[in-house]
């Protein structure tokens, strides 16, 4: 018999040999007299197929396969202690337990936990349509009714997802994934989001497809508590390196009982049925007749052939999944590099046009007539603003791919924001604006980057000295223990209180009206937003609708390495 | 001392800007498009400075100062870099790769003057500023 049958196999003949089982069970279960066994507590929780509890109460699923696997063969007396996710994470932080199962890397349990290095499971969150609904991929969203998880992660995910293509997208929730699958089948959805496990298993039972939209990737493992069983989690990436290579191990098996519906759900009733049957055959043939073998052999070679089929076709599925995700995530970095060497490239004539258009105002290639001065002052004044445009879209791209790198260094602040105010202040003076600077005795060096920090306080000022039409703009300085508190102040229009929410968000710009008046990108404030997270600072505003605005960053006196 | 400046720079409008804007405030300018022509240039005309584009083919502007240092008869020129790599870093790169001072591109024709003259050794007016 081969291992693959081996549990049917077990079932079928129980009943002849009971009493057997019972002794060898009762013999095997005296544990071995081996001192250096390890007794080692593993945390459970509710989420199949990856770990639960059975309809016997017993632990199961992908995890609890592949530990039990290990612990056998490490020798570890394997106890568990089931509880929901979050009692999980505590006890294992406690050490009450020595290992969790299904937790996720992230930066920030790393702090608290180690993982083991070999990842057992990949999970992300996918999009499955009604078939015939015409979603492949994420273009395909627009005007679609898509319904997520009611109090999960995933319509934030979604929404962060998506959020970039300006997409009219419906969500609606629902508390089940049950539920959520049926509504689609049932039409009143197009598409619904789920985990790549779930929708393995409950796609086309639903008659749903999946698609390429794919998100939210994240590696799951075996956490245990920091600095602790470091040697189990050894012992795990020691056997999952080895298992995960050999298509017929212990891995590749789980993978395939949880995952398959028809395995783990349609599959054993049948073949009990005709396991009962063959079995009342060969105990009538006693001994065991040529005919019957065949026939056993025959059923065995087909629940291997569809055992074998299922596993290829998991293997195809995932693998086409992970292209899918390394496609998806090169052609953003595409874009990304590509919106950089074309701000980059659009940069150098634009530059030939203003330093030429300024040479022909100095007047240093000969006179000008007032109408000739006021046209190329105008030609000067689109090129710039063209300028400032590229730079926004340039810093944004960097931003998003990642490429941005602060170069944190000590320098004055106090003269560097004079600086700041004096680029304004003609702007400021032109519209007849009072411009007050306010900077305290506390304010000294501070160790940061000097070029982004005053790219933020210039675009905060500029914003202000642009919206406002009579009054002042103020910009005033403080340090108050490690940190420095800059405000912006002005007198303008201020900002209507539903606006101020996606005030920080890319290419916004409150109010069309206004943005028809006031010209830029709609990036400003979303560049700053993401410079001073980036510093490790916060910006915040203040604002009544037609009393003024001010806009407050605060951000560490010393940042970075110190030099 | 003489008034010459050497560019080398290999896009034809910026060469063309800095040397009207040069020319203008009474400097004589020799041009060069790549670093090995600037190199043989600056060995023959002993420029006062050099005004130096780092982004060029082949020969980058790194690899020029290097050449231009190493070699005793241009090793004590001063080398003023003019280029529009405007990330953070890039200026410590190029300073410590023997540049004497730096100009951002793009250049702003009302201030570029000033801000060349102010890496000049030896400069007899008042408009100098100390460093």
């Amino acid at each position: 018999m081969t291992p693959t049958n081996r549990p049917f196999h077990f079932r079928l003949f129980s009943p002849v040999f009971l009493p057997f089982f019972l002794f060898a069970f009762i013999f095997a279960g005296i544990p071995p007299a081996d001192v250096y066994a390890r007794d080692v507590t593993v945390g459970v929780y509710e989420n199949a197929p990856k770990v639960f509890t059975d309809e016997n109460g017993k632990p199961a699923g992908i995890f609890i396969d592949i530990i039990q696997f290990i612990a056998e063969e490490e020798g570890w007396n394997l106890h568990y202690k089931a509880g929901t996710w979050a009692e999980g994470l505590d006890r294992l932080r406690d050490g009450e337990i020595d290992l969790m199962p299904d937790v996720a890397y992230t930066a920030a349990r790393n702090d608290i936990f180690d993982f083991h290095e070999e990842p057992l499971l990949s999970s992300w969150f996918q999009v499955y349509a009604r078939k015939g609904s015409g979603i492949r991929s994420i273009v395909d969203m627009h005007g679609k009714r898509v319904v997520v998880l009611e109090g999960s992660v995933q319509k934030e995910a979604f929404e962060q997802f998506t959020g970039g293509f300006g997409f009219d997208i419906t969500l609606m929730s629902r508390p089940d994934y049950k539920a959520m699958f049926e509504m689609v089948a049932s039409g009143k959805a197009d598409a619904v989001v789920s985990n790549n496990f779930y929708g393995m298993m409950h796609t086309q039972k639903h008659g749903l497809e999946d698609t390429a939209v794919i998100f939210n990737p994240s590696l799951l493992f075996f956490a245990a508590p920091k600095g602790k069983n470091r040697e189990l989690l050894e012992g795990i990436d020691r056997h999952l390196a080895e298992i995960k290579k050999d298509t017929q191990s212990i891995y590749y098996k789980s993978v395939a009982r949880w995952t398959s519906e028809k395995i783990a759900y349609k599959l054993p009733f049948w073949v009990a049925m005709v396991g009962i049957a063959l079995a009342a055959l060969m105990i009538i043939g006693a001994v065991g007749s040529l005919v019957l073998k065949k026939q056993v052999n025959l059923r065995t070679q087909e629940l291997r052939k569809i055992n074998s089929e299922i596993e290829e076709r998991i293997r195809l599925r995932t693998a086409e999944l992970a292209e899918a995700t390394q496609r998806a995530q090169a052609a953003d970095r595409i874009k990304s590099a590509f919106l950089a060497t074309m701000s980059h490239e659009l940069r150098t004539p634009l530059n030939s046009i203003i330093g030429f258009t300024g040479i022909l105002l100095q007047q240093l290639a000969g006179p000008l007539n007032d109408e000739q001065k006021k046209q190329l002052g105008m030609v000067q004044n689109s090129s710039r603003h063209l300028l400032s445009l590229i730079n926004d879209i340039l810093d944004i791209s960097k931003i998003e791919a990642g490429e941005i790198k602060l170069s944190f260094s000590p320098y004055d602040l106090a003269p560097s924001l004079e600086k700041t105010v004096q680029l304004v202040k003609p702007l400021a003076d032109k519209k007849g604006l009072k411009l007050t600077t306010e900077i305290d005795a506390s304010v000294g060096v501070v160790i940061s980057d000097q070029r982004r920090l005053e790219q933020i306080v210039i675009n905060l000022l500029n914003n202000a000295v642009k919206f406002t039409e009579q009054g002042s703009v103020g910009v005033s300085c403080r340090r108050k223990d490690d940190v420095y508190i800059l405000t912006v102040s002005d007198t303008g229009p201020g900002i209507k209180e539903e606006d101020i929410q996606g005030l920080f968000q890319p290419f916004h710009q409150i109010d069309t009206g206004i943005s028809r008046k006031y010209e830029g990108s709609g990036l400003g404030l979303s560049i700053c937003k993401k410079l001073i997270e980036l510093m490790g600072g916060t910006i915040a505003v203040e604002s009544r609708w037609n009393e003024g605005s001010a806009f407050t960053i605060r951000f560490p006196a010393e940042q970075g390495e110190k030099i | 001392m003489n008034n010459r400046l050497l560019i080398i720079e290999d896009n034809p409008q910026n060469i063309y800007m800095m040397h009207f804007l040069l020319e203008k405030n009474g400097f004589e300018v020799i041009e060069a498009m790549t670093g090995p022509d600037g190199i043989e240039k600056a060995v023959r005309y002993q420029p006062r400075a050099i005004l130096l584009d780092i982004q060029l083919p082949e020969m980058d502007g790194y690899a020029i100062a290097a050449e231009l240092l190493r070699r005793p008869e241009t090793a004590g020129i001063p080398i003023i870099a003019v280029t529009s790599y405007a990330m953070s870093g890039d200026r410590e790169k190029i300073l410590a790769a023997g540049a004497t001072g730096y100009i951002e591109k793009p250049i702003n024709p009302d201030t570029f003057v000033q801000e060349m003259m102010q890496y000049l050794p030896g400069l007899p007016n008042d408009e100098k500023e100390q460093t």
